[in-house]
């Protein structure tokens, strides 16, 4: 074992049958105690994760299990990774409070820190926008926008305080994040940085993490109400449904190629896909108790999401 | 109720209560996202920590905690400084299916002025 790099073959494991004959469902083990939070897979398939308990970068190729892994630091704890549109994963550390880049090949990890004066800001997660420029989320009640070119970065407090948890970036162009303990989300000025606050219908209804479909309306996982919310930017609306099952809570919410909208529901310790066009959902239980899935993401025929409870990956290949 | 904690404390070989208000403060900014201890402030992600020096494990009635906590408690947990201590370090090792973020606060000093904190805004 190599100093910095643990490497391990993993074992690959079969789930039971989905719900859906359409979906293959693959578990992938990772080193135990890592505490995967966010993942992410690039266009060459491989995939990044945060280790948050372990303050690591996690790298799994799915081809074979290997899973390597990466220290951030001794005080790191990340909590959510992308890749950028230079094909690395960028990091929002939170134990350093840095906007963090690692380096596909040669595993370099580059630091811009936030200003000292911002003190701690929980940084939660990030997205690029097209003009190369990364921008994040501090949950403890800021945003901010970090352009690696210059260096120059900039943080802004979040309108209602704490609470600015996921973030993302329509296929136009546009930047949303939503705020958890502010229960709203927010359109972002890309130029100035102003946000602007967006009520959902449902109030107190915890709007947790954001995703964008094809045609930039926003999909919303609300952690208290439970339900998945749609917001249409160019009419304005919102459209509402409940996932299913008693008392369900949304985590994590992600909308797939084929603008399928996927959701982490804890309460029933499961994946759940939701048609938009038959407004139908489909569930897919978790075979580890208290999976505790916090984010997904994926690539055109693929779904990844980290089992927080249980280190593990679980990919849904959709045929 | 204070000295008899702290005396607790001590013998189960922490340090004792330090007089820095201000460091405690400045840690609890890792759990101020989820977590409030102002009365009455309790729409929060996490539950409101304001008199948690005491408190049964996953009771307090205005939030919904998850089945570990509420087990936990059931099993007679009691949030002292010990307890907290141990939960702090490393959640998910001291109650498995914890829904709590927090991956854990590594340094010994760090839990003990956050739990300072804490025990102030203990009524």
């Amino acid at each position: 074992m190599r100093r910095g790099l643990l490497a391990l073959i993993v074992t690959l494991l079969c789930l039971p049958s989905p719900a859906a004959a359409d979906v293959a469902v693959q578990a992938y083990a990772l080193p135990p105690g890592g505490g995967p939070h966010d993942v992410a897979v690039g266009a060459d398939g491989i995939v990044w994760y945060t280790a948050q308990r372990g303050g690591q970068l996690g790298r799994l190729d799915p081809a074979t299990g290997k899973v390597d892994l990466i220290s951030l630091g001794p005080t790191a704890a990340p909590h959510g990774v992308i890749i950028g549109p230079d094909g690395a994963p960028w990091v929002t550390e939170g134990g350093t409070n840095s906007i963090v880049r690692v380096d596909p090949h040669t595993r370099e990890v580059k630091r811009w820190a936030l200003p000292e004066s911002r003190g701690y800001v929980n940084l939660n997660t990030a997205t690029f926008d097209k003009r190369g420029r990364i921008w994040f989320t501090g949950q403890n009640g800021v945003y901010g926008r970090l352009d690696p070119a210059t260096g120059a970065m900039q943080v802004w407090d979040a309108p209602r305080g704490r609470g600015p948890y996921g973030i993302t970036t329509t296929p136009d162009g546009q930047v949303y994040y939503a705020s958890l303990a502010g229960s709203h989300i927010a359109r972002v000025d890309l130029d100035t940085g102003a946000a602007t606050v967006i009520e959902p219908p449902t109030k107190d209804q915890g709007a947790r993490r954001v995703w964008s479909d094809s045609r930039g309306r926003i999909w919303v996982s609300e952690w208290n109400s439970g339900n998945v919310s749609r917001y249409d930017p160019g009419t304005k609306a919102w459209k509402t449904w409940k996932l299913p099952g008693d008392r369900p809570r949304a985590y994590a919410v992600y909308v797939d190629a084929r603008d399928k909208v996927w959701l982490s529901e804890w309460t029933a310790n499961a994946m759940v896909r939701f048609d938009p066009e038959t407004e139908t959902f489909e569930a897919f239980p978790s075979d580890r108790r208290g999976a505790n899935v916090r984010q997904i993401l994926g690539r055109p025929g693929e779904v990844w999401a980290p089992e927080s409870g249980a280190d593990r990956l679980v990919v849904y290949r959709v045929k | 109720m204070g000295l008899l904690v702290g005396g607790a404390a001590t013998l189960a070989g922490l340090s004792p209560p330090r007089a820095d208000p201000g460091r405690g403060e400045r840690v609890f900014q890792r759990c101020f996202a989820c977590h409030s201890v102002a009365a009455g402030e309790d729409k929060l992600p996490g539950p409101n920590l304001r008199g948690v020096i005491g408190r049964r494990a996953g009771t307090l009635a205005a939030f919904r905690f998850s089945p570990a906590l509420v087990a936990a408690g059931a099993r007679g947990l009691v949030w002292t400084r010990e307890t907290l201590d141990a939960y702090l370090a490393d959640p998910s090792l001291f109650i498995p299916g914890t829904e709590m973020g927090l991956p854990g606060l590594r340094e010994s000093d760090d839990r003990r002025d956050v739990i300072d904190f804490l025990e102030r805004r203990t009524p």
